[in-house]
């Protein structure tokens, strides 16, 4: 890896940060990570848009929920901000699959061909639902599956995105909206709020209001108009989106004086970060937290159907405060987010502090709380909403338990490692899941009476 | 199956173990096992948690209770600590007065110390049978009120007790020393053949049969004189 | 910045980093008593320069610094954790040393022997040079002495074989079993208090500083109080740890004024706070505004034509004009949602028995009072108002109302009120209670009511929902429930153990706040 171009790229991505910060989202930092402060739906949007992530954005309405992922998605993509705004789909009832991918050409139609007209949020790589959960389920699993996947396909025609990343806003729950499922909810990588800027910030937009008439190029907006409406191939589309890219890019450089990213740079910090390798500390935390939110010494692994039982031993970890059983996916989304996050502060290992920064996020919309533990939260005092505040506080309570036995529990894992390889060595006991996991791992028949 | 804790294989796997994991660990083996004997006697010795006080009885409870202890390394905090075990019963299912106060004179009696110190006002149970057979060298020494035969068959040692005792003190005692700071009960010295029983408080009645040895009350010898008749 | 600065803020991310990052804030150094080392005053850490200039005599600052931190660190990572865990701790002491002074000590020196080696025994660390240049009162020499032999480094202290050898056997790192450990250490350092009493008492702090209860948030406090209010068998066990703890508690929970059941003048009344507390841990989640089916169908979402469907809900524009499979979109309808009729919560009025054959509140844990109060703690979260008539023998003046009332204090009182005398209740007192809205009526009681038929009456006759909780079985209940046999708003229940009483009452408060409305 070029020392100097990581540097010169983490520059570029710290500038756009900046950028967005000063001029576009006024906002106050709220979290900070090794003694710097930021603010989290702006560092979790930057994230989601360098690491093909999703990320779901809940917050008032009016708050910049949709705005900030517009502005990030034109920094990093180098797509003008009206080009963008033509390809978002609102979050209504009433959508159809016609609007959301692709519909077939009329024209053609009527002469019996089946060809298809792509849309233009199908076509691009950056993907913004406003208000996901107004749509039906069925077409937020559509939308869903589609980026899991890159794949887009409608009457028997499919296209397959190079690179895409999915921002979608919630407002909060009201009689308007359906809820987002669970097995949908769980797709998505990080939560954030958009919150309030509070009056002074508040007033500056209302005052001068963010400038985002730079983010704009009419010209080039009518080239991606011209280019996505032609009828060619997909991958001869792209490649011409690339070249207007590029030269907004360079507009934007020219005009504004903002350096925005490229798909060659993109994909360098994508290559770059997955080369960042794990501490053994992220590995074990992760692992810890993993056995937390899915053991269960009664029925093997929690369930959502399933209750706890009285007097249960392990009432003390989070296995006693949940629902259902964390997914797969938390960990990819924990493990993509913390080495995005470890490239961007420049740091040489993932580590522990990149996890606890992240872990809250990619928490919070995938644990169902019980309601009684609900009922004793609610109505303590917090700057977060309900599921992100319980979220942190769960990881606060995860990390001190690992503070305290963080060097047993790598030891286990590491004698275990050598019975798997055949030593004649004992897993290390203890009490908190974990070692229960790792001997059920190995083969043992372990339940607590 | 894969193995998933490859990361970990470089990990260098040793525990850093400070004396006092080695210390505990050797305590606790110890106390386990002094538990084991003790219930292993009770399960002998006591028929559905009924044990009688009869000289064959405690005879024989006495000398299973040695047995128990026969291979056992301790020391007075061991002794203490199943003190502690019995008040507070988390471990010990049932705790029988009687086989209890033996076995803890079978662990005094036997234990490498000549001087042990035990503190029953520590706790809320009260010890019977403390002092049964303590030999010649050792002293036993008993901070707090006890219950009953305190003393039972000295064979020559001290006994020492900072409090008051129960009743039949000393009974069948053969040689040796009792001092009671504070009152003693009823049938004191019942059954005595040598050895003297000091106490400095009141005294409840006398044992009726005694074979020998003194007993002084504040100082004053009263047996052998011929004081029964006040009592 | 001075050089100590420096020298603390090189440190401070490695220290952090042994520690695997606890969320502290960046310690600082100043001015403060010379023989005091360390200060933790609700998570930060303040480093005394006197005592790091003091030490620099023999060792590196860096390393005096280092080993300050680690002690301190490792207190919030270990010992004691958290609140709960030092109240609890400081419990088991007291019990055994029935002084407060010598039980704050014997916690505190506890608290430092479990966080020390626990350490020690985990990570490279300079403390033990600290305590080999440290000289102390007995009690410290003792400690040093009883780190030498456990940690086996040499401290180069001298004496307390006795003392080091008998606390040499405490399991300290197994958390599990500190209770029974700061017993068996309390009983061997009592002996150590004594003798630096008779010295003339101790004038020297530890250098690690004392263990208040600064170091612990308002919200931690209010969890901890939550525990131990779970933990104690009997009020009055609670109430002698807080009562130890009064000012501390209330400095440092100056602004939650109602949750903290004061007392006149600002004293904390601990029989009320402990139920308010142990209620706590029984809490339901705050009811949301219930929604019912308006009962018409609208175009809600499209959804692909299958051959074979109704052709009336197909929408030809989305369809493009076309009806085939894969093209053609039809309408499904759903139903609209309005809010339903009963929007907020009805209050409520809880008759609790409080004569002799009751158990006594503030001597031992009473379910009934227990159950009144979850019950009150769930209308209150959700806005409602409680209403209070506690009685014994009314007639002759055994009775205590509250009119509706949101203020929980109060609520506690009236409810943990008791008179002890004979058991007779006075119903015009209920009746003055009524409200349009026929608030739901909650009755604990064991049922040995001498005008229970009166009560009858007047229960066939109101139309509120009513749950009756007795202790035990007697003929008064038998004629209670035949009465109320045929009254559907009227639920009887019988506790064998009176510790079913608050599962009960939650029960039938769901029941009444959470079920769903329309059909």
């Amino acid at each position: 890896m070029n020392a100097e171009v990581n540097g010169a790229l983490r520059e570029k991505v710290r500038e756009i940060y900046r950028h967005i910060q000063d001029n576009l989202y006024f906002n106050r930092p709220d979290m900070e990570v090794k003694g710097e402060a930021f603010n989290a739906g702006l560092l979790m949007g930057l994230l989601t848009g360098l690491s093909q992530g999703k990320e779901l954005i809940i917050g008032e309405p009016g708050l910049g929920k949709t705005t900030s992922a517009e502005y990030i998605c034109t920094l990093l993509y180098r797509i003008p901000l009206g080009t963008i705004w033509g390809s978002e789909v609102p979050g209504h009832p009433e959508q159809t699959e016609e609007k959301i991918i692709g519909r077939p050409d009329l024209g053609k139609l009527n002469q019996g061909e089946e060809v298809v007209v792509w849309s233009h949020f199908a076509l691009l790589p950056v993907k913004i639902v406003d208000e996901i959960n107004r749509l039906p389920e069925t077409k937020q699993s559509m939308i869903l599956d589609g980026v899991d996947r890159g794949n887009w396909e409608y009457l028997n025609d499919a296209i397959i995105n190079r690179e895409y990343c999915l921002f979608a806003t919630a407002n909060y729950q009201d009689r308007g909206t359906n809820t987002i499922i669970a097995p949908l909810i769980d797709r998505f990588d990080v939560m954030v709020e958009s919150k309030h800027p509070g009056p002074n910030l508040a007033y500056l937009i209302g005052a001068q209001g963010p400038n985002g008439a730079a983010l704009r190029h009419e010209e080039l907006e009518g080239e991606f108009q011209r280019v996505m409406s032609e009828r060619l191939p997909y991958q001869v589309r792209m490649e011409r989106i690339g070249e207007i890219c590029d030269r907004f890019g360079e507009a934007l450089a020219r005009e504004a004086g903002i350096e925005s990213l490229s798909e060659e740079d993109r994909q360098t910090i994508r290559s770059q970060k997955e080369e960042i390798p794990l501490e053994l500390d992220f590995n074990a935390f992760l692992r810890f937290v993993l056995a937390e939110l899915s053991f269960c010494c009664r029925y093997g692994q929690k369930r959502s159907h399933e209750g706890c039982e009285e007097g249960c031993h392990f009432t003390e970890y989070l296995c006693n405060t949940v629902r259902n059983c964390v997914s797969n996916r938390l960990p990819i989304s924990a493990r993509n987010f913390a080495q995005t996050l470890a490239w961007l502060l420049g740091d040489e290992k993932v580590g522990l502090e990149h996890l606890k920064a992240v872990l809250p996020f990619t928490l919070a919309h995938r644990i169902q709380w019980k309601d009684e533990i609900v009922a004793q939260r609610e109505k303590e005092a917090r700057s977060d909403p309900l599921e992100i505040y319980m979220a942190k506080q769960a990881v606060r309570e995860m990390h001190r338990r690992y503070m305290e036995q963080g060097t047993q529990v790598k030891s286990a894992l590491a004698v275990a490692c050598r019975i798997m390889d055949g030593a004649s060595m004992e897993p290390i006991q203890g009490d908190h899941p974990i070692y229960w996991e790792i001997r059920k791992d190995l083969g043992e028949e372990v339940f607590k009476e | 199956m894969r193995n998933p804790f490859l990361d970990f294989r470089s990990l260098p796997y040793e525990k850093k173990e400070i004396p006092l994991d080695r210390i505990v660990r050797a305590k606790q083996e110890i106390m386990d096992r002094v538990l084991e004997g003790y219930l292993h006697l009770v399960e002998e010795e006591v028929k559905d948690l009924v044990w009688l006080v009869e000289h064959s009885h405690v005879v024989r409870t006495y000398s299973a209770a040695v047995n128990c202890i026969r291979e056992l390394h301790y020391d007075q905090d061991d002794i203490e600590e199943f003190c502690a075990e019995l008040d507070s019963a988390k471990k010990i299912p049932y705790m029988i007065s009687g086989p209890a106060g033996i076995y803890l004179s079978a662990l005094i009696n036997h234990a490498p110390e000549e001087r042990i110190v035990l503190r029953p006002k520590d706790y809320d149970r009260t010890f019977h049978f403390l002092g049964y057979r303590l030999p010649e060298s050792k002293t036993l020494i008993i901070q707090g009120n006890v219950g009953d035969f305190i003393g039972a068959g000295l064979s020559g040692g001290r006994l020492v007790v900072e409090g008051s005792v129960g009743n039949w003190c000393g009974a069948g005692m053969m040689n040796g020393e009792i001092l009671v700071t504070g009152y003693a009960g009823q049938k004191t010295g019942e059954w005595m053949r040598g050895g003297e029983i000091h106490v400095d408080g009141s005294i409840g009645s006398l044992g009726r049969s005694r074979f020998g040895g003194k007993i002084y009350q504040r100082g004053k010898l009263v047996i052998p004189q011929e004081l029964d008749d006040q009592y | 910045m001075t050089k100590l600065d420096d020298i603390l803020k090189e440190i401070w991310p490695r220290v952090k980093g042994k520690h695997l990052y606890p969320e502290l804030p960046v310690p600082i150094c100043a001015e403060g008593e010379d023989r005091v080392g360390l200060d933790i005053k609700g998570k930060k850490i303040t480093i005394s320069r006197e005592f790091v200039e003091e030490m620099s005599q023999a060792l590196e600052e860096s390393d005096t610094m280092e080993g300050l931190l680690d002690h301190a660190i490792s207190h919030y990572l270990c010992c004691p954790w958290d609140f709960s865990t030092h109240l609890k701790l400081y419990g088991e002491a007291k019990d055994v040393l029935r002084d407060k002074g010598m039980a704050q000590r014997a916690t505190d020196y506890f608290m430092d022997v479990v966080a020390d080696t626990h350490c020690v025994s985990q990570k490279e660390t300079p403390l033990p040079k600290i305590y080999r240049n440290f000289k102390g009162g007995i009690v410290d020499e003792a400690i040093h002495a009883l780190y030498q032999k456990i940690w086996g480094i040499d401290l180069a202290a001298t004496g307390y074989e006795d003392i080091s050898r008998k606390l040499s056997r405490l399991p300290y790192l197994d958390r599990t079993r500190w209770r029974d450990s700061i017993r068996r250490f309390s009983k061997v350092v009592k002996v150590l208090f004594e003798m630096e009493e008779k010295q003339g008492g101790s004038n020297e702090s530890s250098p690690m500083g004392d263990h208040g209860l600064e170091q612990y948030s308002s919200q931690e406090i209010e969890q901890g109080l939550k525990d131990l209010a779970l933990d104690a068998a009997t009020p009055s066990e609670f109430r002698e740890i807080v009562h130890d703890f009064e000012d501390e508690i209330l400095e440092a929970t100056e602004s939650k004024e109602q949750g903290m059941g004061l007392g006149p003048g600002r004293s904390i009344d601990a029989d009320i706070l402990y139920y308010m507390k142990l209620a706590e841990n029984y809490l339901l989640p705050i009811r949301r505004m219930p929604t019912k089916k308006s009962g018409s169908l609208y175009p809600h979402q499209h959804v692909p034509w299958e051959a074979g469907k109704p052709y009336q809900d197909i929408d030809p524009w989305t369809s493009f004009g076309k009806i085939m499979p894969g093209i053609t979109q039809t309408w499904r309808r759903r139903e609209g949602e309005i809010f339903g009729q009963e929007e907020g919560i009805p209050d409520c009025i809880v008759i609790i028995d409080s004569s002799g054959s009751m158990t006594d509140p503030r001597q031992r844990l009473s379910h009934a009072v227990l159950g009144a109060a979850c019950a009150c703690d769930a209308y209150l979260r959700n806005d409602a108002q409680v209403a209070v008539y506690n009685f014994s023998d009314a007639r002759s003046g055994g009775q205590k109302i509250l009119p509706y009332s949101q203020y929980r204090k109060q609520i506690y009182r009236t409810i943990c009120h008791y008179f002890g005398g004979g058991t007779r209740l006075l119903t015009e007192n209920i009746e003055a209670l009524q409200t349009e809205k026929a608030p739901d009526i909650f009755l604990i009681t064991d049922m040995q009511i001498t005008n229970l038929e009166v009560l009858v009456e007047y229960f066939n006759a109101c139309k509120n929902r009513v749950t009756a909780v007795h202790i035990g079985d007697n003929k008064h209940v038998e004629a209670f429930r035949h009465s109320m046999a045929v009254r559907k708003n009227i639920e009887i229940y019988g506790v064998v153990k009176k510790e079913d009483i608050p599962r009960i009452v939650l029960g039938k408060v769901q029941d009444y706040l959470y079920k769903k409305v329309g059909p």
